[in-house]
């Protein structure tokens, strides 16, 4: 660096060598503190399908331990006109259901009651079933985002816009939850040279480890699930009556050209239901920032024990109604010159049982589970 | 300079090879000359005399003589005694030179103060016990962040100031909360003090002449915080010569004039600063920032008129200007919008009549004004937002400055302040899909009546003591909610509405609050301060994120919320030593404020009209020690301080059973962090260069740690069932910088200099919080950064005199 001044004019040398804020994770987090709590996560809809009550006793690890669930458990919900339902414990275990074909009433006020193996009790504040516009229309326009590069899977996608009107009454809160089916050849992938035991549906592994990737097609039809991660909850508090218009409800990836299928669900839940997601976004979603709010957990929000009324119980009765859309979204449409999906390409070998081989399989079963399902999902026209 | 160092290095080799042999031979020419002290003329007898920063063995005799032979060929020579600033010169020897030194003692030496114990004031006679004086001219010594000369920063390296974390608005002074600390730019209020979020300070650097820091004992002239006082005094223009000053920074240009119109009688002040940082965002910043702008501007001007030796008139006035526009960050909750934008800034205004009746009485008024605006703007959409609130603060002041004998002193009169604030105003007059929502204005009056009176007893004892009296009202127009007694305030139990006219007293509070500050010396270097003051505090910020937003509310006390009311208590030793070249500090204090908010989980804070239902009241307290060691003169300075200090809070509520927090239990301030090092080094070799480093550690502030998971929706979710119950690592950073002062060394009317900085020298990445997030292996926590490598950067700074 040259410290004359002489060839250099005022406005010149501006040095800046710049790196701003950054995230890491912390490898090894220690909890100072390890509790359990009752947790009850109690939904009651219009929707057939959607009504279950759950209770279990909280995690007192952050990863890798699971809620254990509480079995045994009387449960049961009142309406207005002191009607109950029962409800009984399935599968899994800890999940109570009501019975068949229940289904909730808009403009009814419902009450839980849960009593414990060990004589807890517990009772929820009453809550009332408002009702849910229709989905008009959801818009999926292709947009990028140009901070990220041309081969990262987040640029370009197309995010999906949601339009309703609002009901007239004030005081309406949604929350919109969306459902992605894929449909998929393979149904088990194998690595370092392992094979599909098909006893234990499960991978074996060699003594020796080699690089061999193996993928076993599925036996019959088989989806993959996926759903939205973050919450999205919305008051109308300054849109009262008002159609609304352009809320963002997902972001699809440009990873391939086929058309995508879309599921969305719209609910109107409770104002005490809405606080209680509102907590959970501030705490895991809108975190990060340099304007955090106070990391608090909503206990005992309306669900209250009788029996020890100092006990802080965790989750929501959840009471709402639900509408459902199918959209496929037509992922050749709109593109501008120059786009290609990022197509992720399955590394590794198809297995084939050897011509001629006897009582050989080579078709993995698909496995029920939260993201992967056998069922034809409703709507589905490929 | 740079270009010979290593021809002087290499030459210092070889001189040391052959020192010997050359003292000796008395063939080669030499250096002869005599050393004396430059204030008295007496020799200084032992003397080094050193050549290429090497010891020549060479010292002076007792009439201060000294020879040293070299051979022909430039040299440095540099000479030396202890308790004296060193001579240093570049000599070119041709034949035998002479060369008479003059040493200056550092004792007398003025002071290139950058903290100082004592107040300096000028036109108030009331100094004051227990006060921080920074000048800018050494804070401007400081390493800068991105070289930006800051002073809310800087007050940061002082024991018992600090912050949630980098780039967090405002300070925390001794346990206090960001809004229990009053900031005065030439007696206007400043309500938000920095600009990008926190980043920086408004205050333009070169309008100001220094600031003052009342962290104990606050004169009773100062009212309406609970904790410290941030006196900042713009400049007084100069009435006889034109000047310039500015630079040209990566962060921001500045320029300053200060313009005489009338030659001793009247001159302007201007001094502007321009943010230049839209480019940093689109090159250097992370993803999510990209698309970010962030501009800002600060104009600071004064007037300053001196028709008699009798009276001087200045008006001063400052605008600061900020403009945001963001993603999704902060957007409005429950709107519609991609992008929203953000408007604030203040614009202060303040006239002072100065007039002097005596020698022994003089006399100020002073009328101020500030007008904090923010407006949060979507217009782009059939969604358009358009909030607005602002706060506007109008004050008159009288007062006296008393000097009946030479060790009596007093400061007394009466002020009146008037708020009118606009909470927040949504698209009125506006078409939108988004409805109109216009709170309630606020209105109310703050009137105190004080006075100090500082008595010299003897030679070792002073006492200062002062009386405040402040009466608050708040003033219709407007609406009080009833809720049903023995009930949690929320809109299902609002019993009745009480609306009160214009004009009307909706409620009041008042009180007196002492101050009491003593001084007694123990020896002739060594003095004990005591000190205790009562302040309230009746208008409060509303925020319950870590830092405040610059959106964020402030709120006059109501029938709901009670004003502030704190205790403070004070002890503190110093000693100088040395003749003040060196000073060391030991002070503790104990602070107790009543009132204070809390809110509730899941707080809704913004166009909220019931804002009772949100609140939480509760105490405060906080405890702690500094000490600190300063050499304040020579050519190293610096200090040395650490700071034991905690700050907690305890949120019962009125309804314990739902409102408390952390079971009402205390619990850790964001702010709580027990032990703070901090030391700052300057050395200045010549004048024409300097060198400064400052080191910083603080413990990890607090976080709320979860005690387990739990699901919904077949999601994991952190459970969290204690505040504030864990500790971030632990903070620590250090900053270089390199002035060079007038780089082509000639005396010229434009005289330049660069400061070279490099923030975060090891680049730390220091915590500034710890969060959680949901990922597809479950939850993680996660540390965020907000400066996590080193930052370099470069200002040219000019001035014309």
């Amino acid at each position: 660096m040259s410290l004359s001044l002489k060839n250099i004019s005022f406005y010149v040398l501006l040095i800046g060598i710049v790196t701003w804020a950054c995230v890491n994770p912390i490898k090894d987090f220690v909890q100072i503190d390890a509790t359990s709590f009752t947790t009850i996560e109690a939904d009651i809809s219009d929707d057939t399908q959607l009504s279950k009550i759950r209770l279990t006793s909280s995690s007192n690890r952050l990863i890798s331990q699971l809620s254990l669930p509480i079995s045994k458990a009387v449960v049961y919900v009142t309406d207005q006109n002191g009607t109950k339902t029962s409800f009984t414990e399935g599968i899994p275990l800890g999940t109570y259901f009501p019975p068949a074909g229940f289904k909730g009433v808009v403009g009814s006020t419902y009450k839980l009651y849960v009593k414990m193996l060990t004589g807890q009790t517990y009772e929820s504040t009453a809550e009332t079933m408002k009702a849910v516009p229709e989905i008009e229309n959801a818009i999926s326009r292709f947009e990028t985002f140009d901070q990220y590069s041309k081969v990262d899977v987040r640029r370009a996608g197309f995010t999906v816009y949601l339009d309703f009107k609002d009901m007239p009454t004030e005081g309406d809160f949604y929350l919109w939850n969306w459902k992605h089916y894929e449909r998929l050849s393979f149904c088990a992938t194998c690595t370092d040279g392992g094979k599909f035991d098909f006893k234990k549906l499960d991978c074996v592994q060699p003594k020796f480890p080699t690089d061999v990737i193996l993928n076993y097609m599925c036996d019959g039809n088989c989806w993959e699930i996926s759903s939205n991660n973050d919450l999205n909850v919305f008051s109308d508090v300054l849109t009262n009556g008002q159609r609304v218009v352009g809320r963002q409800v997902a972001r699809i990836p440009f990873d391939n050209w086929t058309p995508y299928y879309f599921r969305l669900e719209q609910r109107s839940i409770t104002k005490n239901a809405f606080a209680f997601y509102q907590s959970l976004i501030s705490q895991i979603q809108s975190s990060g920032s340099l304007f955090d709010v106070p990391a608090e957990t909503r206990f005992s929000l309306n669900i209250k024990s009788v029996t020890t009324p100092s006990e802080r119980v965790l989750g929501i009765f959840n009471v709402f109604s639900v509408r459902k859309k199918i959209f496929i979204i037509d992922r050749r449409k709109n593109i501008p010159p120059g786009e290609e999906p990022i197509i992720s390409i399955i590394p590794g070998d198809t297995y084939a049982c050897p011509p001629g081989s006897v009582g050989c399989q080579d078709k993995a079963p698909c496995i029920e589970s939260t993201n992967r399902t056998k069922i034809t999902p409703e709507g589905w026209v490929f | 300079m740079i270009k010979l160092l290593p021809r002087v290095l290499c030459l210092g080799l070889l001189f040391v090879l052959s020192q010997k042999s050359i003292a000796q031979t008395t063939s080669l020419p030499s250096v002869f000359g005599k050393v004396i002290d430059a204030s008295t003329g007496e020799p200084l007898k032992g003397a080094d005399i050193s050549v290429d920063f090497k010891k020549s063995g060479v010292t002076t005799d007792s009439l201060g003589q000294y020879k040293v032979y070299l051979p022909y060929g430039e040299w440095v020579l540099k000479v030396s005694y202890v308790g004296y600033n060193p001579y240093r010169t570049k000599i070119y020897i041709k034949a035998n030179t002479e060369l008479n030194v003059e040493l200056n003692n550092v004792t007398k030496q003025l002071e290139e103060v950058i903290v100082s114990s004592a107040a300096t004031k000028r036109d108030i006679q009331t100094p004051s016990l227990g006060v921080t004086v920074l000048s800018l001219k050494g804070i401007k010594k400081l390493p800068t962040m991105m070289g930006e000369v800051d002073v809310i920063r800087s007050l940061q390296s002082l024991p018992g100031v600090s912050s949630v974390g980098e780039g967090a608005n405002g300070l925390n002074i001794r346990g206090s909360n960001v809004d229990q600390n009053l900031i005065y730019i030439d007696d206007t209020p400043i309500f938000n003090p920095t600009h990008m979020f926190g980043l920086f300070s408004v205050f333009a650097s070169d309008a100001i002449r220094d600031l003052e820091l009342y962290k104990g004992g606050v004169p009773s002239r100062f009212g309406g915080r609970t904790a410290s006082v941030l006196d900042i005094k713009m400049i007084e223009p100069n009435t006889d010569k034109f000047k310039m000053q500015g630079g040209i920074g990566l962060v921001s240009n500045r320029v300053m004039a200060e313009i005489p119109i009338i030659k001793e009688k009247l001159s302007i002040l201007v001094a502007g600063r321009l943010s230049v940082n839209d480019f940093m965002f689109k090159w250097f910043a992370p993803d999510y920032l990209k698309n970010l702008r962030a501009n800002f501007s600060d104009i600071a001007t004064k007037i300053y008129y001196r028709p008699n030796t009798k009276n001087t008139i200045s008006i001063s006035t400052y605008l600061s200007h900020d403009y945001y526009r963001v993603d999704s960050l902060f957007s409005i909750e429950n709107v519609v919008a991609k992008q929203t934008s953000f408007n604030y800034g203040h614009s202060n205004a303040a006239i002072h009549w100065n007039h002097y009746f005596s020698p022994k009485l003089n006399m100020m008024v002073s009328g101020s004004l500030t007008d904090y605006s923010t407006k949060t703007f979507a217009p782009d959409t059939v969604n358009t937002i358009d909030l607005k609130s602002s706060i506007l603060y109008r004050n008159m002041t009288a007062s006296f400055d008393y000097q009946p004998r030479e060790n009596h002193k007093m400061n007394f009169g009466v002020t009146g302040t008037r708020y009118d604030i606009d909470p927040g105003n949504l698209n009125e007059g506006v078409v939108s899909r988004v409805a109109t929502v216009k709170l309630p204005l606020e209105q109310s009056y703050e009137l105190g009546i004080f006075a100090d009176d500082e008595w010299t007893l003897s030679p070792k004892f002073t006492v200062q003591a002062g009386l405040r009296y402040s009466q608050y009202y708040r003033m219709g127009a407007g609406t009080i909610n009833e809720y049903v007694p023995g009930q949690v305030p929320s809109l299902n139990s609002i019993v009745k509405k009480t609306t009160y006219g214009d004009g009307e007293v909706m409620a009041s509070y008042g009180g007196f609050e002492p101050r009491l500050t003593m001084k007694y010396s123990l020896a002739e270097n060594t003095t004990m301060k005591f000190g205790y003051n009562r302040q309230q505090q009746f208008f409060q910020l509303l925020s319950n994120n870590t830092t405040p937003l610059p959106t964020s509310r402030w709120k006059t006390a109501d029938t709901f919320i009670k004003p502030q009311q704190s205790d403070f208590l004070s002890l503190g030793l110093f000693k100088t030593f040395n003749e003040n070249v060196y000073e060391a500090s030991v002070e503790t204090y104990y602070r107790d404020v009543r009132n204070t908010l809390d809110f509730v989980s899941g707080a809704n804070l913004q166009l909220n009209p019931n804002i009772e239902t949100q609140l939480i009241t509760g105490k405060s307290k906080a405890y702690g020690m500094e000490l600190m060691v300063q050499k304040k003169k020579g050519e190293v300075s610096g200090w040395v301080s650490y700071t034991y200090a905690r700050a907690f809070n305890q949120m019962i509520g009125d309804y314990p059973e739902v409102q408390a927090i952390n079971g009402g239990d205390w619990f850790a301030t964001n702010y709580d962090k027990p032990h703070t090092f901090n030391m700052m080094l300057n050395i200045q070799p010549t004048t024409h260069h300097s060198f400064s480093f400052t080191f910083a550690y603080n413990t990890g502030r607090p976080f709320s740690s979860p005690s387990g998971s739990y699901e919904i929706g077949g999601k994991k979710f952190p459970v969290f069932a204690e505040r504030n119950n864990d500790r971030i690592r632990d903070y620590h950073r250090l900053d270089f910088s390199w002035t060079i002062n007038n780089p082509s060394m000639r005396k010229q009317r434009w005289e330049g200099s660069w400061v070279f900085t490099i923030y975060n020298l090891y680049g730390r990445q220091n915590p500034y919080s710890v969060f959680f997030k949901s990922t597809k292996n479950g939850l993680r926590a996660y540390e965020l950064s907000v400066f996590a490598s080193p930052f370099i950067s470069l200002t040219y700074n000019f001035k014309f005199l």
